[in-house]
């Protein structure tokens, strides 16, 4: 039985880590750094084959973190909203309610949320393939991940507390700046860090929402189109014969998974700092 | 108390937030809506899908994603439990942590990453080992599936075992059984409650995972021949969305189709989150 066990498990261990090794092999020779900081934005059409093939992944590393700040902006205030009307306000049926509520919204696959978007924002709004959609479709996207996140870090603060804190006569808002907020600003910040890291990955509901595939390093406006990471290593990946955009394709991997990385290792970080404290 | 202007912002900002879910979801159904009164119900089970000839039937989509998530479950189950019990019960006490941070890193690999490695790996090797004209298949999208949603099911499972309590697994010990019989009497039934919501958890993943499917399944719409035959190119329903949203012109009917197969996605994610919710244990801290 250990053995068998064993046997299963060794490649749902191993596999994963050879892919990750993977791609630090194939984008090792790619990546330097003109490569990150090089715009792109050689002329040619797409038709030969060479736009966004060029050097420089400058305009997709600004793109996608531009669009992860803007959803972060819009999120981040109404999940912390959620989150203290949850524990200042609502009823326990009500509490329930929201908890459910949160867990369908998280549930619903993401490519989903950019079909809404397509439609409201793109069509119905006129705000056209542009920065803002896709900024407000990753708000909605990690709302709900960002929501529960908020709503467990406040509820890890012991009753006790907020009852003494009230016995001592505070008000609401001195009990969440005194009290809530020095206990709970680390797991808050915990979980506004993994949903950086969700809005970075996610490709499906930018896809045909906001990003174009080349051409573009700074958006004029925030209705305008961008150039992102994760779509470029979609069209990149579907230029099979060019081995230029093959090269590309994988620097652009290891670009992202550098990024998504980071952000998730310091919420562990911060995660471990707050289990010593 | 209640009327403070704390309160009113609050309730404001939950009020923007519930409005804004439903005016998105309103709209999803209102666009999908001409299709339904066009075709009906019945379209969910019709076999041809041929956007030029006026035919919206959803069954080949519908079959296509059954059968991805189908064999990325029977890979990710068994080797992702099994990767849970070795590394919560068999593996030493200061392996467990490195092996969860890094489990935990590896769910956070972005999926259109996991389709570039499915492209340029899977693929070549299916389509040597099988004699197939390209690799594009089933198959390939439920592997890279199952890659995908391996780290949730082993998380959760590892979780739910670590926080039985080190008394009952003495306790079983003590009565003399060995150490299969603990883990099946003792610990897996304990744990199985947890196991389970991760197991939904990763099926909804699996039917909402669009990028990495969408660059191995091959995109072609038509059933299965035989319906088993799982090395054809086929498509599902996040696929079928991804590759034909750019052609669609806003407002026509093939448009208003593809809204339906979201539509479709989006109720389906929902029946498996709400049952993911109805057995859960009361408070396990």
């Amino acid at each position: 039985m250990k053995a068998v066990l064993i046997l299963l498990a060794l490649p749902a261990i191993l596999l994963p880590l050879a892919c990750f090794v993977y791609i630090i092999i194939q984008a090792l020779p790619a990546l330097n750094w003109e490569l990150l900081m090089g715009s792109n934005t050689t002329s040619g059409s797409l038709f030969a084959g060479t736009a966004g093939t060029g050097h420089g992944l400058w305009g997709q590393i600004s793109g996608s973190l531009l669009m992860m700040l803007l959803a972060c902006f819009l999120a981040a205030p109404l999940a912390l909203s959620i989150a203290l009307f949850h524990a200042l306000w609502a009823s326990p049926y009500q509490q329930r309610m929201m908890v459910i509520l949160l867990q369908v919204l998280q549930g619903i696959p993401p490519i989903v949320y950019g079909l809404c978007g397509l439609i409201v924002l793109v069509h119905l709004l006129h705000w056209g393939i542009s920065l803002a959609a896709g900024g407000v479709i990753l708000a909605l996207v990690i709302l709900p991940l960002l929501s529960s996140n908020a709503i467990h870090a406040l509820e890890r603060i012991p009753i006790a507390q907020t009852e003494s804190a009230k016995a001592l006569g505070l008000s609401v808002g001195a009990v969440i700046v005194r009290v809530w907020l020095p206990s709970a600003w680390s797991s808050m910040l915990t979980g506004l860090l993994l949903a950086m890291a969700r809005a970075l990955s996610e490709t499906a509901p930018i896809l045909f929402t906001a990003t174009v595939f080349s051409g573009i390093t700074w958006p004029d406006s925030i209705f305008s189109p961008v150039t992102s990471l994760q779509t470029h290593i979609f069209y990149l990946a579907q230029e099979g014969s060019n081995a230029h955009a093959v090269d590309m394709a994988w620097a652009s991997a290891a670009v992202l998974l550098g990024l998504v990385l980071c952000f998730s290792l310091m919420a562990r970080l911060l995660r471990r700092y707050e289990g010593a404290l | 108390m209640l009327k403070s202007p704390l309160y009113l912002l609050l309730i404001s900002a939950c009020m923007v937030a519930l409005i804004s879910a439903t005016v998105l979801f309103w709209f999803l159904w209102d666009s999908s809506w001409p299709y339904w009164q066009a075709f009906g119900i019945s379209q969910l089970w019709a076999p041809e899908w041929y956007p030029y000839e006026s035919l919206y039937g959803l069954l080949p989509a519908i079959i296509g994603t059954a059968w991805a998530i189908f064999i990325a479950m029977i890979i990710a189950v068994p080797c992702g439990l099994a990767a849970a019990i070795v590394s919560s019960e068999i593996l030493p006490r200061f392996w467990q942590g490195w092996l969860r941070l890094m489990v935990e890193l590896l769910a956070g690999i972005p999926s259109v990453v996991y389709g570039l490695i499915a492209l340029w790996l899977l693929l070549p090797w299916l389509q040597n080992s099988f004699d197939l004209l390209t690799g594009h298949s089933l198959l390939a999208a439920g592997m890279i599936l199952s890659l995908m949603i391996l780290p949730t099911i082993m998380l959760m499972s590892y979780d739910a075992l670590r926080l039985i309590p080190i008394e009952q697994r003495e306790a079983g010990m003590s009565l003399g059984m060995d150490w299969n019989q603990c883990l099946l009497r003792i610990l897996l039934p304990q744990a199985w409650p947890s196991i389970r919501s991760g197991i939904l958890l990763a099926l909804g993943r699996a039917l909402g995972e669009t990028m990495a499917v969408m660059l191995v399944v091959g995109s072609m719409d038509r059933l299965p021949q035989p319906i088993y035959n799982i090395l054809e190119p086929a498509q599902t329903l996040t696929s079928r969305i991804g590759r034909e949203m750019g052609e669609a012109a806003f407002g026509s009917m093939h448009f208003s189709a593809l809204i339906a197969c979201g539509l479709v996605l989006a109720v389906m994610a929902i029946c498996l989150s709400l049952l993911a919710q109805h057995h859960k244990p009361a408070v396990t801290q």
